[in-house]
């Protein structure tokens, strides 16, 4: 006979679990992991006219036809409620612990604070007004409990990264071991996040973007990195800089992402295209000269299309005969251009209905790791707010308030394009005129490919423009009299009535009364 | 040839009786057991029905009988006269006199009182399938099994009548006596018996683990005063695996390729002259059956059987090779496959008193599997059209533009493998004591030890012009070992008193679980030894060590009371109480009690004139509780357990920690289960008939409640919350027919069940499930388990159909695009006018068999199906171009629709994220609907045994060879893919994953077969 009180024997009880020290920052660790991952981060591409997924429900809603069944709404949704239980979960056990200094825990429920808010702000987002629950849900409340305004939620996140902020280090605080924790600096970032997004509170970006550009002795040191490219890149750049306000922390080999393999060209290593930038994103980056493509003596040439454009553009897109550099500095030529590769079948070359080969003609370079183990396998961070944009939103802020001058445009716009590697005064020196598409269009050549542009497109109200017609890719159409030669990858609509929210989940419609559809769905 | 049972009583004197036994018409019945009733001496009729026995002088009261499958057993006394002759009377299958194997005892068939199916071992044998379910497939009605990975070593599913909870629905198995048997394993011609335990009346003995049905296996075994033989039995064979879906030329896909991008307001993609060309080009060898071979399948088993007075043996030994159809070894080794090898020892002893029985079994099995996964196989092996290469002429591993990266023809030849080689080691240890005539003692000791282990090696193979695969080229160790024990006691005591016959049984039972395994992986191992090199890395996540020990314990009482009047009515209860383990303190300890009776009708006096037409007629009926402990080992048990590598900072990891909720109150599943039967002989038993009706009712049913929303920010704990009913009948018929030279048996069962979900959870009255482009229904008063979504209506015929039909809003349909039915009326397509489109799980399974035997010829056909179930199949052999990841049209699907096609099958040909391609395969409708019904010609068995009188000189008493085919012809609308493959395992699970028509196909198996007894 063997006895029936068998308790598991590697695994802790919910009585002894959080007395002990080292399970609470395991459980804090865990409540990282669960902050973002790097699908999140890449695939928002995808719904911008910034790129096009040629499969998938990334394609779908692209296209305007997703539904309240999309796997995707019902995925997102849930992975953010699932952080948000463990935040609560958290939150409510960790006193049981009666060792750790009570600064320890008060800074760790700051940083809990901070992920639950960041969910918060990614949920209303997408779904405009949604359930918040500030407390570990019952299934019962699970069942019943209402949305909250879209504006009551963005108040709830500033009130809470405000209560967050005292109990937060900020980044010169942070021993180098705690590289990647959330600081002040990442409170006031999401706080800017939030109240930009809002587009009516101008003023109140100004005031957070300004604790962060002219009070860095309190909310810690921030620079732009001298170059663009390694701050995605380069391996050691891409950790240790001083641009960096929050990153999605991976470590080679052991906590890793590969969303690379089906981004990079396949004679390099790529697996499938399932993600393309698109003709839109490669005609927005200026040329050196300062001018849009399509400006008079901006020197354009549609025949050779991409000298003398911004260097971010080399550093963001693979182009026909683009130089790739590999790990050991050698030099591949990728041919795009169909029947142009040496090597036959050219697996770069477009050819329509192709699965592996890009349905635009471009591929990705930005956040191309060179340590990655095969397939892609790396170990680089991933930005999710980096000083560029504080910049950038501070502009933006500033000019939609009628104050921007050439000392703002000097520390903003000017600074992001010197780092960049422009020298032309043309493209630095402050311009007469509404500069709003330019702060628009710098803010998408800066920020293309971390899945910004589908939230400012949505923000500004112009995703019935942008998000309607074809998608293009390059200029290697079977049919050269349709779109000038542009390949017509997807016919693009979007419904203004229904497109600036997605669909809330149809499960959950069912399973809670209270829960109300989004228009249209 | 007769033998004398070896009497050595040499004090007392011996009379010998002869004689010769004959059938209806007079002609000698060879192989008639004959036996002095009440003991171990006896003899077997030799060819021409002639006998010899040598009869003890006290014994010359006795009766003898005589006994013979398929006739009326006859007792004659033996009344001093040294010759006895006897006529056996045809009596069916004797199936009424037939000791069938019961839970903790044997019962004759004629006093079941509860629903009991049995399968012979005879029916079992001589296919050629490694796998004993595989043989059980259709034998009995409601032994429901389905295949729905048909790779060699690939598990099977079972189901006793159909779905009855939503938890796990898997039959408890007894391999003789001892819980926890492995059916995958045992060697399917070591079968000596197979009962399949239905109703309460059966199965509640085995009282919470029985509400699924017991599978009970009985072994062979020798036999006392029988003499030694040696037997082999063996079949060699080729298996054909057959690819049903055909690509249609490269060029046509071209074409259509054109016209799906230009119905999509796109430019084509081929200009005339590509599409030219590529006719030019012809075909390639891209295609699946490219990767598949004809491979070779083998079966050898030699027993050595025998038995004294006082003892008897039975020792076999067994060798399976199944190869797998995919080319290939992954690089090293044998190729892919499946091997087993059995040894079983069975030996009884009579020790005075005591008769003891000792079972020991080893197992290996060995399971070679390719290193990606055949879904990859297929999914990389369909999706490219059918002018590319595997290789060129230089045998380089190609690589096109339509692919991932991956040429799967090198994966299979040079990719590396997957192999499990697992070893078991089954003991049973008996002792029976007749402490008096009417009382005997049983204790029992058995169980299972397991040892599985698994090498996983993945080799980094180069493609031209470029791509890799497996160029992490891991290397995985994993090992596991278990065990289960099993120890049992009872006392029983029966007694007959002139019209009254009792029957008692009372016992005690412990059953105990534990395992534990480890496992190691490293990366970037060297590419030609797998041996840690320069960058080699131990992968953190995927090794642990075996400080996670599986546990379980049950502790059990049972009894059992039996008591017949006059062996017309009958009565019968059992009763068990089980505590388990898996359970809080509390929660623990169950009760399941059943109830069933019977009546003999045809005992009855006014039966007596038509008695010889209706030989036997029984009415039986049960009732009782079942329980289901199908649930984790820690579920009830709130849990937090650490891991590795969850986060890092400043480029270091560090461990994080995850919890497991759990309900500290889950408790037993319940079945309260009704039955009700009929068992009939008609014609001197030539015609028996079963026919059972069953109604189930399960609640307490375990699982997560299905009424939170994601919201609640994690999966739900199981709770005892669901109800479910499962209601059925099943009918088996046999007709013997015994000419003068030719022997004839028709057998058929056939078998239908239903489930109705009674209660989901909480309010919930209805769960949709997504379940990749369509959807799942579970709703209360229906079925558990639908398909659900629009119902499909034809298609927009012309522009003018377009704009008067309703429509989803806001998609812009064209002619040639699906039209769904408004069920609403009201005008528009929209969630409102969903519905029930199938149901998964098959209804109306039926088995027949056939035999004939001709002199010395035999012949048995088997086949088999299932009458009605609905299948949904998406991927890339169901829509064109299939959502953007596919490249490809087969043949299939090239009825399409066009003006001149008004009732295709399929619509026009459309892009992903178009329109037209968004309404008719992106909303989940019944154009994804396939009927899955099939008949299949199983198995086919020719056979012919030479006359003795020629093998007896080579000293052999049997020799017969054999022509085997298996799976030779199937019958089913289906025709693109086998029809029995299925995305559900035996609970239709809303977790399934869809059915993307990407199986193994269906090996047809041709061979020989020869057996030889000494």
């Amino acid at each position: 006979c063997k006895k029936l009180d068998i308790a598991p024997t590697d695994r802790f009880s919910d009585l002894t679990f959080w007395t002990v020290d080292v399970n609470v920052n395991n459980a804090l660790n865990n409540n990282y992991s669960l902050l973002y991952n790097s699908s999140l981060f890449f695939e928002p591409e995808a719904l911008s006219d910034n790129a096009y997924s040629p499969s998938g429900d990334l394609n779908l809603i692209a296209s305007g036809n997703a539904t309240s069944l999309t796997a995707k709404f019902a995925g997102d949704w849930a992975s953010y409620y699932r952080t948000i239980k463990s935040v609560n979960i958290f939150l409510e056990n960790v006193d049981q612990n009666k060792t750790l200094p009570q600064a320890t825990i008060a800074r760790m429920k700051a940083e809990n604070q901070f992920m639950r808010a960041f969910a918060l702000f990614n949920l209303s987002k997408w779904f405009g007004d949604v359930p918040l629950p500030d407390h570990d849900l019952t299934p019962e409340e699970a069942q019943v409990i209402p949305r909250t305004s879209k504006a009551a939620i963005s108040d709830y996140i500033i009130t809470q990264l405000e209560a967050a902020l005292p109990n937060l280090p900020s980044k010169d605080q942070l021993p180098a071991s705690e590289n990647g924790r959330i600081t002040k600096g990442a409170a006031l970032a999401l706080q800017m996040r939030t109240l930009l997004y809002q587009g009516n509170k101008m003023a109140e970006v100004v005031t957070v973007c300004e604790k962060l550009i002219n009070n860095q002795a309190t909310y810690g040191t921030y620079a732009l990195t001298p170059n663009y490219s390694a701050l995605f890149s380069d391996p050691n750049t891409n950790k240790t800089n001083s641009e960096s306000i929050l990153s999605l922390q991976y470590v080679p080999t052991v906590r890793t992402w590969q969303n690379f393999w089906d981004f990079a060209p396949r004679t390099v290593g790529g697996r499938v295209s399932a993600m393309a930038p698109t003709q839109e994103l490669v005609d927005d980056y200026i040329m050196l000269n300062g001018r849009g493509i399509k400006e008079a003596g901006s020197g354009y040439l549609e025949s050779n299309p991409y000298v003398n454009r911004d260097p971010r553009l080399t550093a963001t897109v693979v182009y026909d005969r683009y130089s790739w550099v590999n790990p050991n500095n050698t030099v591949k030529t990728i041919y795009i251009k169909p029947g142009s590769d040496p090597v036959q079948p050219g697996l770069d070359e477009y050819s329509p209905g192709s699965q592996s080969a890009s349905a635009t003609g471009y591929y990705w370079r930005k956040y191309f790791d060179p340590i990655a183990l095969s397939s892609f396998v790396s170990g680089n961070n991933l930005h999710l707010f980096r000083y560029a944009e504080v910049l950038l939103s501070y502009a933006e802020a500033k000019n939609s308030l009628g104050q921007m001058d050439a000392a703002v445009w000097a520390k903003t716009i000017g600074a992001l394009r010197s780092r960049a590697g422009f020298t032309d005064a043309g493209a630095l020196s402050f311009p007469s005129g509404d500069l709003t598409s330019v702060i628009r269009r710098e803010r998408r050549a800066e920020l293309a490919m971390e899945g910004l542009r589908v939230d400012d497109i949505r923000r500004w109200k112009v995703a019935e423009t942008t998000m309607n017609g074809f998608a293009h890719g390059a200029k290697f159409a079977t049919d050269q009299n349709v779109d000038g030669g542009y390949i017509r990858t997807q016919q693009r609509k979007f419904n203004p009535q229904r497109d600036y929210l997605w669909a809330v989940p149809s499960g959950e419609v069912g399973l809670n009364k209270n829960l109300t559809q989004n228009p249209g769905y | 040839s007769t033998f004398k049972t070896p009497v050595t009583i040499l004090t007392t004197r011996v009379i010998s009786v002869s004689g010769k036994v004959t059938d209806e018409k007079g002609i000698g019945l060879p192989g008639v057991s004959v036996q002095i009733k009440g003991t171990n001496i006896g003899a077997v009729t030799d060819g021409n029905g002639l006998y010899s026995l040598s009869v003890p002088d006290e014994l010359a009261s006795k009766n003898l009988t005589f006994s013979y499958l398929g006739y009326v057993s006859q007792d004659i006394s033996i009344a001093g006269k040294k010759t006895i002759n006897v006529q056996l009377k045809a009596g069916g299958d004797n199936a009424l006199e037939d000791v069938v194997v019961i839970g903790y005892g044997t019962q004759k068939r004629v006093s079941i009182t509860g629903s009991v199916s049995t399968i012979d071992g005879k029916n079992i044998e001589n296919k050629p399938v490694l796998n004993a379910y595989q043989a059980l497939q259709g034998e009995a009605p409601n032994l429901i099994i389905q295949q729905s990975n048909l790779n060699p070593g690939s598990d099977v599913t079972v189901n006793i009548r159909g779905v009855g909870t939503l938890g796990d629905n898997t039959p408890l198995v007894v391999v003789d006596g001892i819980v926890g048997g492995n059916l995958n394993t045992i060697n399917p011609n070591d079968i000596s018996s197979v009962s399949v335990l239905k109703d309460a009346g059966s199965a509640a003995i085995y009282g919470s683990r029985a509400a699924n049905g017991v599978i009970l296996i009985t072994t062979k075994a020798g036999k006392l005063n029988q003499k030694t033989t040696v037997s082999y039995n063996g079949s060699y064979g080729l298996q054909d695996a057959n690819v049903l879906v055909h690509k249609v030329p490269a060029w046509q896909n071209a074409y259509y390729k054109n016209e799906s991008l230009v119905n999509s307001g796109l430019s084509p993609a081929y200009t005339p002259d590509q599409i030219q060309q590529l006719k030019d080009l012809g075909e390639g060898t891209w295609k699946i059956e490219n990767l598949l071979r004809t491979a070779p399948q083998q079966s050898h088993n030699v027993n050595i059987a025998g038995g004294g007075e006082k003892s008897a043996f039975f020792v076999s030994a067994g060798y399976q090779d199944q190869e797998s159809n995919f080319i290939g070894n992954g690089g090293d080794g044998a190729n892919f496959g499946y091997q087993k090898y059995n040894l079983r020892l069975n030996q009884t002893n009579i020790i005075g008193k005591l008769r003891t029985n000792f079972i020991l079994l080893y197992t290996k099995t060995r399971n070679k599997t390719n290193s990606v996964g055949d879904n990859n196989i297929f999914a990389d092996a369909n999706r490219v059209p059918a002018n590319f290469n595997w290789q060129d002429e230089n045998g380089n591993y190609l690589t096109n533009p339509f692919a991932s990266q991956y040429n799967e023809y090198g994966v299979l030849e040079k990719g590396g493998f997957n192999q499990a080689d697992n070893d078991e080691i089954f003991g049973s240890f008996n002792g029976q004591l007749n402490i008096t005539k009417d009382l005997k003692l049983t204790g029992e000791f058995g169980g299972t030890l397991q040892n599985n282990g698994t090498f996983f090696r993945r080799l980094q193979v180069n493609y031209l012009p470029s791509g890799v695969y497996g160029d992490d080229r891991s290397v995985l160790d994993a090992n596991s070992k278990s065990q289960l024990f099993n120890t049992k006691i009872y006392l029983e005591y029966g007694k007959k008193i002139s019209d009254h016959e009792f029957k008692a049984q009372f016992g005690a039972s412990s059953e105990n679980y534990s395992q534990r395994g480890f496992q190691l992986q490293k990366t970037l191992t060297d590419q030609l030894l797998g041996t840690p090199t320069t960058g080699t890395i131990v992968d953190p996540i995927n090794s642990n060590n075996s400080l996670a020990i599986n546990s379980n314990s049950l502790l059990s009482l049972f009894g059992r009371l039996n008591y017949a009047f006059k062996d017309k009515y009958l009565l019968e209860a059992t009763a068990r109480y089980d505590a388990s383990s898996k359970f809080a303190k509390g929660n623990r300890g169950s009760f399941f009690p059943s109830v069933s009776a019977g009546w003999l009708i045809s005992q009855e006096t006014f039966m007596q004139s038509i008695k010889n037409t209706v030989n036997s007629l029984k009415i039986r009926a049960s009732y009782g509780v079942l329980g289901n402990q199908n649930v984790g080992n820690f579920q009830y048990q709130t849990t937090y357990f650490n891991y590795a590598s969850a986060y890092g900072f400043n480029n270091i990891p560090v461990g994080g920690a995850g919890t497991l909720l759990s309900n500290r109150d889950l408790t037993w599943e319940k079945a309260s289960t009704f039955n009700i039967g009929l068992d009939a002989g008609f014609f001197d038993n030539r015609l028996t008939a079963t026919f059972e009706y069953f109604n189930k009712v399960t609640r307490d049913i375990l699982q997560p409640r299905q009424d939170i929303p994601l919201i609640f920010g994690a999966a739900t704990p199981d709770f005892n919350v669901a109800k479910v009913r499962s209601k059925g009948w099943e009918a088996s018929l046999t007709y013997n027919l015994r000419g003068e030279n030719v022997t004839q048996s028709f057998s058929v069962n056939v078998a239908d069940n239903q489930n109705k979900l009674l209660q989901l959870s909480g309010g919930a009255t209805e769960q949709i499930i997504n379940q990749d482009v369509f959807q799942l229904l579970r709703r209360v008063g229906e079925p558990i388990t639908q398909y659900y979504g629009y119902q499909t209506n034809g298609f927009f015929q012309n522009q003018s159909d377009v704009n008067n039909s309703p429509k989803i809003a806001g998609n812009a349909v064209v002619p040639g695009d699906v039209k769904f039915k408004d069920l609403n009326n009201d005008g528009i397509i929209d969630a409102k006018d969903k519905t029930v489109l199938g149901n998964p799980f098959p209804r109306y399974t039926f088995g027949f068999t056939y035999r004939l035997a001709v002199k010395g010829f035999d012949l048995q056909l088997f086949i088999q199906g299932v009458g009605k179930r609905e299948t949904f199949l998406r991927g890339e052999l169901v829509e064109p171009f299939h959502y953007g990841y596919g490249a490809t049209v087969y043949e299939h699907m090239t009825d399409y629709w066009s003006p001149s096609n008004p009732d295709a099958r399929y619509p026009i040909f459309a892009n992903i994220g178009s329109p037209s391609n968004t309404n008719n395969w992106r909303t989940g409708s019944d154009l994804y609907k396939y009927d899955a019904a099939y008949a299949r010609l199983k198995n086919v068995n020719i056979g012919y045994t030479l006359p003795q009188a020629m093998t007896s000189k080579a000293g052999i008493s049997r020799l017969r060879v054999s022509l085997i085919g298996q799976n030779l012809f199937t019958l089913s609308k289906l025709k693109f893919i086998d029809p029995e493959t299925s995305e559900f395992g035996n609970n239709l699970s809303t977790g399934s994953s869809s059915n993307s028509a990407r199986q193994y196909p269906l090996p047809i198996f041709y061979g020989a077969g020869l057996d030889i007894t000494f």
